[in-house]
């Protein structure tokens, strides 16, 4: 990664499952958007993550729920309470289609929710799908906007 | 009775009474001077003495009959002159030793002369003078009978008396014993005055009187008041003559003689003239009493002429009398208690029959019922929006608006011990005299505070209980000697306003008994509350921990599942072309992996459906039919199809989106299951009334409104009409007719369970299968 100008986009996805990080990471590269993938492989990791950062690129954050310690849950909460932190996106990306997982994530401030499918060519493309939406088609905030 | 017009003297005034001369112009019993007869019962004589001296003041007028000197030659004479000189020494003696006041006493017996039997002679004083009464001794030669020996058996008898009727019976018995008379009743008031002949004993060949209940009129008030203070009153020959006292008024003081305590006072005409009505010719009364107050007579009846009962048989009669007064109360308390027993334990196993039930339904349908507890015509019990009722009782609707008058009540909102009690229900409540016949004995319960559950025993109308003694039905009116007064008729006529209305009243045992009856429903049911909200606490629980295990399940294992499709996948890309066996496997490996994630959400979703709360609303069927058709469209297969709604659906009262999904699992199995070159489905519905057939329809629900979709597919085997609504049962291979993971049905069942519906269906192989729904339990609910 050695460009300088502009930073390219990151995402930060949060992630226990090795299998769908692979898949995450085939999906952003068939994507062609030029994006710095990092991965946490738990709530606090990715919030500790996101804190340290100076942002100054767009983000979106990838939250799986069902991760070990902090759950997604929980780091979404922390997340959207934390005023240098909410306005950055962050799409839950579950297994779970539990309409109270889906309910609670929305009422803690989350910008998407997707089930994952189980077959694989439907996943991968729907990671492309999710990538090029978020990267391509939406304005995100202005970068350092919220920093402090 | 016709009433005295109060401004109207009385046709004696102005003069002293005598029965004997004014005693038929009498109107009103209750105004007849009946303690101031001025005469004896001409069977006896009676001299008033003056104490100081002992001179005969008064004399009956047949003195000479009976003590051989003319009533006005004994007048202003020493007693001797009638009784000897050794008569007058013990009258005397006797005087000045015993308490002779208001209390007559035995004397002596004056020796037989000439054709008069020896007589006996007995004496009381009374305001002021000395009453002296003589009565043939009746004795007939033979030994006295062993009274104190027979009254002491008869105490005897008396105390081992388990119940009040058991004590009344042995009183009656053992007093015609005594006495020889043809019938001697237990004669028992009611609080309301009216008299019940409750224990009897007979001459074989009379009718019987016991049972029939008499109006308080035929008691007169003042000969009720005489009976508080004398023990017993004898009348041992109704028609016979009356002898007047000589002079009327005493001459010291201008009064006429109390005679209360006159063995032969002279019996008023209203009296006598009652008896003749009912043939009795001698009668022998004694009080029963209950410390001050009159509880009942002892009724000596004869039939077969005179009957002299004499003075120590009735004072034997007397002690007896005063015995029974004093221990019936024990019977009826020993009685009491065992009502008490009886009540409490009927009432114990109707409670523990009901807990075990669940409900109060065997109170009234079980046995015992509640009409085994508290005597009564009928009950009914208001609980869980319904009646409950056994025995005769008023109408459903009669009873709404009883309870609605009844929930307001002032008595309900007693804290320590609510219960509303009448034996005259009309009078509190004027619409009651509708079903007075049936009700107008009302004992109500509240079982609980905050809705209006009730319990209600109800008492038929007086009237239409008792037997009245004087057989008004069967009988014309016949007036009496004089005119219609104390005729049967025209006693019934009274009785029955007085008891028009009324109930037999409540015993103090059986409100005792309802409101601890009342107590132990209502443990009962907090108790029962209490169990079903745990009960729901715990259900709340383990639906959410199920949920939640559902959920989880489902992520944990459709993460690996993820996994597996994904390397295999990845294999099968990579192996591409290389060996045909090798990618049949992996493809193989790749379907399994699909069936499994369809087969998860299908748990899933089942389980969902098991617990999520209907939305129920009056629903258009029509609306969700269309819907579901277009939802099923989509899937439609090959050829020519068809589904056809033959006639709008009714409205029905469900949860919408529900009922669509019942209706898309249907409809898509009718088309699924299809090998016709023309698929054509039928969805219908049969109303309560309608004749069609119903086949496999459980029971219960032939009269509701069943919904049908008819198809003409591959049909199932009778074997398999209840296999097809297990979880992922399928009739067929998993990839026939389209696949599918075998929980359509499962959740059709599920949801239409959930309306508390039935579904079931009928089917003939390779013709066409139909399913049937009802989406209630009950119709127009």
């Amino acid at each position: 990664m050695a460009r300088i100008s502009p930073p390219p986009a990151l995402l930060v996805v949060v992630e226990d499952s090795d299998e769908d990080f692979e898949t995450v990471v085939e999906a952003v590269k068939r994507s062609g958007v030029l994006t710095e993938v990092r991965r946490a492989t738990s709530g606090e990791a990715g919030v500790a993550a996101l804190d340290r950062l100076a942002i100054d690129r767009p983000v979106i954050v990838l939250m799986d729920l069902n991760t070990p310690g902090t759950d997604g849950r929980e780091a979404l909460t922390i997340l959207k309470t934390n005023p240098a932190l909410k306005s950055i996106p962050v799409v839950i990306f579950s297994t779970s289609a539990n309409p109270k997982d889906v309910e609670f994530c929305y009422a803690a401030g989350a910008n998407a929710y997707h089930v994952k499918p189980v077959q694989y060519p439907d996943h991968l493309q729907l990671v492309i799908d999710l990538v090029g939406y978020w990267f391509g088609r939406v304005e995100l905030p202005a970068a350092g906007g919220s920093g402090s | 009775m016709t009433q005295v017009n109060g401004t109207t003297p009385p046709p004696w005034a102005g003069q002293s009474y005598s029965v004997k001369r004014h005693g038929i112009t009498l109107t009103n019993c209750d105004s007849e001077p009946v303690q101031t007869p001025g005469c004896v019962l001409a069977h006896g004589a009676m001299l008033v003495l003056r104490p100081t001296d002992l001179t005969i003041l008064q004399a009956s007028e047949n003195t000479d009959v009976l003590l051989g000197r003319a009533a006005e030659s004994l007048l202003n004479q020493p007693v001797r002159t009638a009784i000897g000189s050794n008569g007058e020494t013990s009258l005397q003696a006797f005087l000045a030793n015993e308490p002779t006041d208001r209390n007559p006493l035995y004397v002596f017996t004056l020796p037989a002369a000439g054709e008069v039997p020896p007589l006996d002679v007995t004496v009381h004083t009374i305001e002021g003078v000395v009453v002296v009464e003589f009565e043939a001794t009746g004795r007939t030669g033979a030994s006295e009978p062993d009274y104190y020996g027979l009254v002491k058996k008869t105490v005897a008898r008396l105390q081992t008396a388990r119940t009040l009727r058991e004590f009344c019976d042995v009183t009656a018995d053992e007093f015609r014993a005594l006495t020889g008379l043809d019938r001697v009743m237990i004669y028992k008031f009611h609080a309301d005055g009216h008299g019940e002949v409750f224990a009897e004993s007979k001459r074989a060949d009379l009718d019987p009187w016991l049972g029939l209940h008499y109006p308080a009129e035929d008691i007169p008030k003042p000969a009720r008041e005489v009976f508080k203070q004398i023990w017993v009153r004898p009348l041992p020959d109704v028609s016979g003559d009356l002898a007047e006292l000589v002079p009327l008024t005493n001459p010291d003081t201008g009064r006429p003689l109390t005679m209360t305590y006159c063995a032969l006072r002279g019996a008023s005409v209203m009296y006598t003239e009652y008896l003749k009505n009912m043939t009795v010719t001698a009668a022998l009364t004694l009080p029963i009493r209950s410390g001050r107050e009159l509880w009942g007579f002892i009724n000596g009846h004869h039939y077969a002429g005179p009957k002299f009962v004499p003075y120590q048989v009735r004072a034997a009669c007397e002690f007896l009398a005063q015995v029974v007064s004093l221990q019936h109360q024990a019977a009826e308390d020993r009685e009491h208690l065992i009502y008490r027993l009886k009540l409490d334990g009927t009432h114990q196993q109707l409670v523990a029959e009901a807990a075990l039930d669940g409900g109060l339904a065997t109170m009234t349908d079980g046995r015992p019922t509640l009409l085994d507890g508290v005597v009564s015509g009928g009950v009914a019990i208001y609980h869980h929006e319904r009646w409950w009722r056994a025995g005769t009782t008023p109408t459903e609707t009669k009873l709404e608006a009883l309870a609605e008058w009844l929930k307001d009540r002032p008595e309900f909102a007693s804290p320590t011990r609510p219960l509303y009690v009448t034996d005259s229900l009309s009078r509190d409540y004027p619409p009651a005299a509708e079903f007075a016949d049936v009700a107008s004995g009302l004992l109500a319960i509240p079982l609980s505070r905050s809705n209006r559950n009730l319990m209600l025993w109800f008492r038929p109308e007086i009237a239409h209980t008792v037997n009245w003694g004087g057989n008004p039905y069967d009988k014309p009116s016949v007036p009496g000697p004089n005119g219609p007064r104390l005729t049967p008729r025209r006693s019934f006529e009274l009785f029955q306003e007085s008891v028009q209305g009324r109930s037999a009243p409540w015993l103090s045992v059986e409100l005792d008994a309802a409101a601890r009856l009342r107590m132990l429903v209502m443990e009962l049911v907090v108790t029962r509350a209490e169990l079903l909200a745990d009960l729901n606490a715990d259900l709340t629980r383990s639906n959410e921990e199920l949920d939640a295990f559902a959920y989880v399940a489902s992520h944990d294992l459709k993460e690996p599942l993820r996994g597996i499709h994904k390397y295999a996948h990845q294999l099968l890309e990579e192996s591409a072309e290389k060996d045909y066996e090798h990618r049949k496997r992996l493809d193989g490996l790749l379907r399994l992996t699909v069936r499994m994630d369809s087969l998860l959400d299908s748990l899933l979703h089942f389980s969902r459906v098991g617990r999520a709360t209907l939305q129920t609303e009056d629903t258009d069927l029509n609306k969700v039919i269309d819907e579901a058709i277009e939802m099923v469209d989509a899937r439609r297969t090959e050829g020519l199809t068809e589904i056809a709604v033959l006639r709008p659906l009714p409205n029905a009262f469900c949860d919408p989106v529900r009922c669509r999904e019942i209706f898309v699992n249907l409809l898509s199995n009718a088309l699924k299951y299809n090998d016709k070159p023309h698929k054509r489905v039928e969805v219908g519905f049969i109303a309560p009334h309608e004749e069609d057939p119903r086949p496999g329809c459980p029971t219960g629900s032939d009269d509701l409104t069943i919904f049908y979709v008819r198809d003409n597919g591959i049909g199932i085997a009778p074997r398999y009409f209840e296999q097809v609504f297990k979880m992922f049962k399928r009739l067929h291979g998993r990839d026939e007719y389209g696949g599918g993971t075998g929980a359509g049905l499962t959740i059709v069942q599920k949801l239409v369970e959930r309306h508390h519906g039935r579904v079931w269906l009928h089917s003939t192989p390779s013709a066409g299968t139909t399913f049937y729904f009802t989406l209630s339990s009950r119709e127009g609910a």
